[in-house]
């Protein structure tokens, strides 16, 4: 008895242990978001902005820029406080993103955000799969997909009796000669299942861009994809991004000394512009023409400035110290920075075409290529683009910068397949690396032997939604129409980037069916009534319980206390979704979660009243409602389940949370009371039960 | 504290009275969704889009509707109620409007150009846009009756299986009953069924079983104990046996339900609502209901038996 009891102890020292581990991740986001608020408060107050859009701003990663613009016309000292402010609630928000994972999820209907869900046309994917398409095919494509939607059924099932009812074999446009429909509706099946995992994956890299902290996106069934973007109020710009076509597209990249000219014409006028801004000591300098003599790379010497100094009056290196300071500093070389202040951001090696920026010069060299001023400057017929990955040198983040022409050699209507391969041995370096070979269909395969003949040489940027995937310098004429992309890949690197080719479009085109957006006031206003509903809800119930049960009841709500605690850890853990049914779940278990306890008191009360020893009535009460309990809670589990599994959105989540709390319910209703029981009965010599 | 000491109510004798109760709510219930033409369901099942804009101040739903009617909107569906920050500080407007050409977004940007020329000295805010295609609408409802159908089944099953089939018969008669007369109060009142009340309807399945199983564990336990007495003694006093437990678990559930009907807010007012009905007709169901069925069906069991073999004879 004692064993079995320590035992029992043990493991629930260890699930509470658990729970708090579970559970701290939560506690500590909430209390920065808590501070979050406090700043965007003072923020709003500072700058005169509504605080709801410096949220948005924040959470889309654009906070510095929109108080930098609403800041301008406020005193010097005013700005500072508003840019230390901003920078605080950077480094907080990227504090939360940290922890967000790992903290109970909370859904739309609680935080505010945009729901969609969009539907993939698989006659169009059915469309696109087949050969030898004919006015007739067309036809029976229109027929089964009419028929699916009326009559609410699988899109293939229909496919295939609508080939039968006509007497036409499929392989008459999929497959091979001979093949059965089985085996190819089979494999249409198939590739519509790859269809939408790709598609997944282009609005995963779309949403990506979006900045959003995460994100939701999943399948649902066979064709659907719900997308759910927390605190995204902006419904069309959300669509707009989603929906915008992945495109694949080769360019070339400029030649090295058009683009060191043009990098000189930016400094010209950044130079110029920044004179205008007041600073005098440059003003000189500026009337100057400045020399075409760049610096080699000879030692520099570089310390961190203030982005102030950039933009603005300059204040001095020391103003801003805070914390903020660290995340609006960039890097360069103090010689150079005077005289070139937009080349000395970059790290630029003469004679390739490469050009590095270290990570925190990014934000700055972004602003100075959207000045309208500098725009001027950049020839209309080329581009700079951003590289997709950032790489590591030394310690140092650095992102790719290409200057390209605009007009793309190639697109990706012409790739006919992407597949991760690894080097052959006709170079040892390259050897077992991990590549990206593509394959482009005969009509690109001509353009791109055109292409590469004529640039040998020159470097050839895969473009990707706009940024630089790779940018292979064209060693040869390539005829085949075949071609690899190489880089330091890893495995899975290169199998993203072969996913990331074959999914540049969309392989069949998507509509959204289903869209929903929650305001941040009708969420924040949920979760407060939510929680004083909860916690009146709760209250009740316990004080019930003890004037009902007296002691026992005090037991009783120990356990209903640790329902509650581990209800919450377990959701934490799963990584659940709390939506506000999930909340009323969450309060109509504390209604039902005293059953259990009620039915072994009353079944105490039954044994007592028998004449039974208080030992033996507790005994005979647990032994006997325990069947009932694990009778009423099976099938209240059966509904559960069956629940999850037809359920969509906030009726899963309220199963889950529902089958979750029954069995946690089983545990501290019937196993945590008997252990505090036992203790009881056991140390002390009880004439009397208070129950 | 006791509510109960042993109570020995004849509650079969009052089965009559309570079959009849029942069948006078089920039977309004069915003229009510008869002549509603269905249940009124919302817009997860309907499809159409629906927005709520929170006003600083009052607005009539009249000038809303004269104001949307200029679009083509006069049809659409506009409710008021008292503004969440609380009575006198505005008021909440609710317009659906049915699924047409338009998305969602294109209707919530036509409504809002036409109020700010209409309403131009009104603020809003807008508190949510939701818009539903049909087709997600006509999937959903079918999923919500296939699960409740499934859970039927299985719990069928589970019941024959645990005890007998005539309990399975009873219980899953009272699910029925119960989850009717929800229905059929919904529709009396002219309440809209959306994706959160088909949870709170589920929810209702399990615990009116949860009740139900509970006075039926009773009975499978005296039905050994007793075994001189009938059926009907050993219901009857199963049924006073477990009254205590009854009353308090839905009376614990009752009170959190109040709350959250009460104070929990719009979005869960109609869970709320749901549960709250249908737990005090699954807690009468599971007394007066599910056992004299059982009793019933054994009853009929017993005529059949005896007609045969006077047949036979």
């Amino acid at each position: 008895m004692r064993r079995k009891n320590l035992f029992k102890l043990v493991l629930l020292v260890v699930l509470l242990g658990w729970a708090l581990y579970q559970l701290y991740p939560t506690y500590r986001v909430s209390n920065l978001e808590k501070k979050q608020k406090a700043y965007l408060g003072q923020l709003s107050r500072l700058v005169g902005v509504d605080e709801r859009q410096l949220l948005s701003a924040l959470t889309v990663g654009e906070l510095e820029a929109t108080v930098s613009a609403a800041s301008a016309p406020l005193p010097a000292e005013a700005r500072q406080q508003a840019r230390e402010l901003s920078g605080k609630l950077i480094t907080l928000r990227s504090k939360i993103d940290k922890l967000e994972p790992k903290a109970l999820r909370q859904g739309l209907d609680l935080v505010g955000g945009t729901y969609l869900v969009y539907e993939a046309d698989l006659r169009q994917l059915a469309r696109t799969l087949a050969r030898d398409r004919d006015e007739r095919f067309s036809e029976i494509l229109d027929a089964a997909d009419k028929r699916a939607r009326a009559e609410n059924r699988d899109f293939f099932d229909v496919m295939v009796e609508e080939f039968k009812a006509r007497n036409i074999p499929l392989n008459r446009y999929y497959g091979r000669r001979g093949q059965s429909d089985d085996v190819i509706i089979n494999d249409l099946r198939a590739e519509a299942k790859d269809g939408i995992a790709r598609t997944l994956e282009v609005l995963r890299n779309r949403i990506d861009q979006f900045g959003v902290s995460e994100p939701v996106i999943a399948p649902q069934g066979d064709k659907r994809i719900v997308i759910e973007l927390a605190g995204v109020q902006d419904i069309e710009r959300a669509k707009r991004i989603i929906n915008t076509t992945a495109l694949l597209e080769f360019k070339l990249v400029r030649e090295p000394d058009i683009t060191l000219s043009v990098l000189q014409d930016i400094d010209k006028t950044v130079k110029r512009m920044r004179s205008k801004g007041g600073v005098e000591e440059l003003a000189a300098a500026a009337q100057k023409d400045t020399a075409k003599t760049l610096p080699e790379g000879k030692k520099a010497q570089e310390r961190e400035i203030d982005l102030s100094q950039l933009f603005g009056k300059t204040e001095g290196a020391d103003t801003a110290k805070a914390e903020a300071a660290a995340e609006s500093t960039i890097v360069v070389d103090q010689q150079t920075f005077e005289e070139y202040p937009f080349f000395s951001l970059l790290r630029y090696v003469e004679g390739t075409d490469q050009i590095s920026v270290p990570e925190q010069n990014v934000a700055a060299i972004k602003r100075i290529l959207q000045m309208p001023e500098v725009q001027k400057v950049i020839p209309r017929d080329a581009e700079f683009l951003w590289g997709a990955q950032p790489y590591v040198s030394r310690g140092q983040r650095y992102h790719q910068l290409y200057f390209v022409k605009k007009e793309p050699e190639l697109v990706g209507a012409y790739l006919k397949t992407a597949d991760v391969a690894f080097g052959g041995g006709e170079s040892s370096v390259r050897a077992g690396q991990a590549e990206v070979h593509f394959e482009l269909n005969s009509e690109g395969a001509k353009i791109f032997r055109r292409v590469t003949g004529a640039n040998v040489g020159r470097f050839l940027a895969i473009v990707l939604d706009g940024k630089v995937y790779s940018a292979p310098r064209i060693k040869e004429r390539i005829p085949g129409g075949s071609g690899r992309i190489e880089g330091s890949f890893t495995r899975e690197e290169a199998r993203d980037l072969a996913v990331v080719l074959r999914a540049g479009a969309l392989p069949a085109p998507v509509e959204v069916i289903e869209e929903r957006t929650v305001g941040p006031s009708l969420g924040q206003d949920s979760i407060e009534k939510g929680k004083l509903s909860a916690i009146i809800g709760a209250a009740l119930v316990v004080v019930f319980m003890i004037v009902y049960y007296r002691m026992s009841g005090v037991i009783a709500n120990v356990a209903l206390a640790l329902n509650i605690f581990f209800l919450f850890a377990a959701l934490a853990g799963l990584r659940a979704t709390l939506t506000l049914p999930g909340v009323a779940g969450i309060v109509l278990t504390v209604g039902m979660a005293v059953d259990a306890n009620v039915l072994i008191f009353e079944r105490i009360r039954e044994e007592l009243r028998t004449g039974k020893t208080i030992r033996a009535a507790i005994d005979a009460g647990y032994s006997r409602a325990f069947r009932t309990i694990l009778d009423s809670n099976v099938t209240t589990l059966i509904t559960a389940v069956v629940l999850y599994q037809f359920g969509s959105g906030p009726v899963r989540g309220f199963a889950t949370t529902l089958s979750i709390g029954l069995i946690i319910n089983m545990y501290t209703a019937i196993v945590v009371t008997r252990m505090i029981f036992d203790y009881i009965t056991e140390r002390y010599a009880l004439t009397k039960l208070s129950i | 504290m006791q509510l109960f000491k042993q109570t020995s109510i004849d509650f079969l004798r009052m089965r009559k009275a309570a079959y009849t109760f029942s069948g006078v709510l089920i039977l309004a219930g069915l003229i009510s969704l008869i002549a509603h033409g269905g249940p009124r369901y919302g817009i997860d099942f309907r499809g159409g889009t629906s927005i709520v804009l929170e006003f600083k101040e009052q607005v009539s739903v009249g000038q809303v509707r004269a104001s949307l009617a200029k679009i083509g909107f006069g049809t659409a569906e506009i409710k008021a109620s008292t503004s969440l920050r609380g009575a006198g500080a505005g008021s909440d407007i609710l317009i659906r409007v049915e699924q047409g050409e338009l998305s969602g977004e294109q209707v919530a940007e036509k409504i809002k150009e036409q109020l700010a020329k209409d309403l131009p000295d009104k603020s809003y805010e807008v508190l949510s846009i939701e818009s539903v295609g049909p087709k997600i609408g006509a999937e959903l409802r079918r999923a919500a009756t296939l699960a409740i159908f499934i859970s039927l089944l299985l719990i069928l099953i589970y019941i024959s299986w645990r005890f007998e089939f005539r309990f399975a018969v009873g219980a899953v008669v009272a699910l029925f009953h119960d989850v009717l007369i929800t229905l059929g109060i919904f529709s009396l009142l002219n309440m809209e069924i959306s994706l959160v009340v088909v949870a709170a309807f589920l929810t209702l399945v399990g615990y009116s079983l949860n009740d139900t199983i509970v006075v039926f564990d009773r009975i499978r336990e005296n039905l050994k104990l007793m075994r001189r007495e009938n059926i009907y003694t050993i219901v009857n006093t199963s049924i006073n046996q477990s009254l205590s437990r009854t009353v308090i678990t839905a009376l614990t559930t009752l009170m959190v339900l109040v709350v959250l009907f009460f104070i929990g807010g719009r979005v869960i007012h109609g869970f709320a609502f749901a549960l709250l009905i249908g737990i005090t007709i699954g807690t009468y169901s599971s007394i007066f209901v599910a056992s004299p069925i059982v009793v019933a069906w054994q009853g009929w069991l017993e005529r059949r038996k005896l007609h045969r073999e006077v047949a036979r004879a």
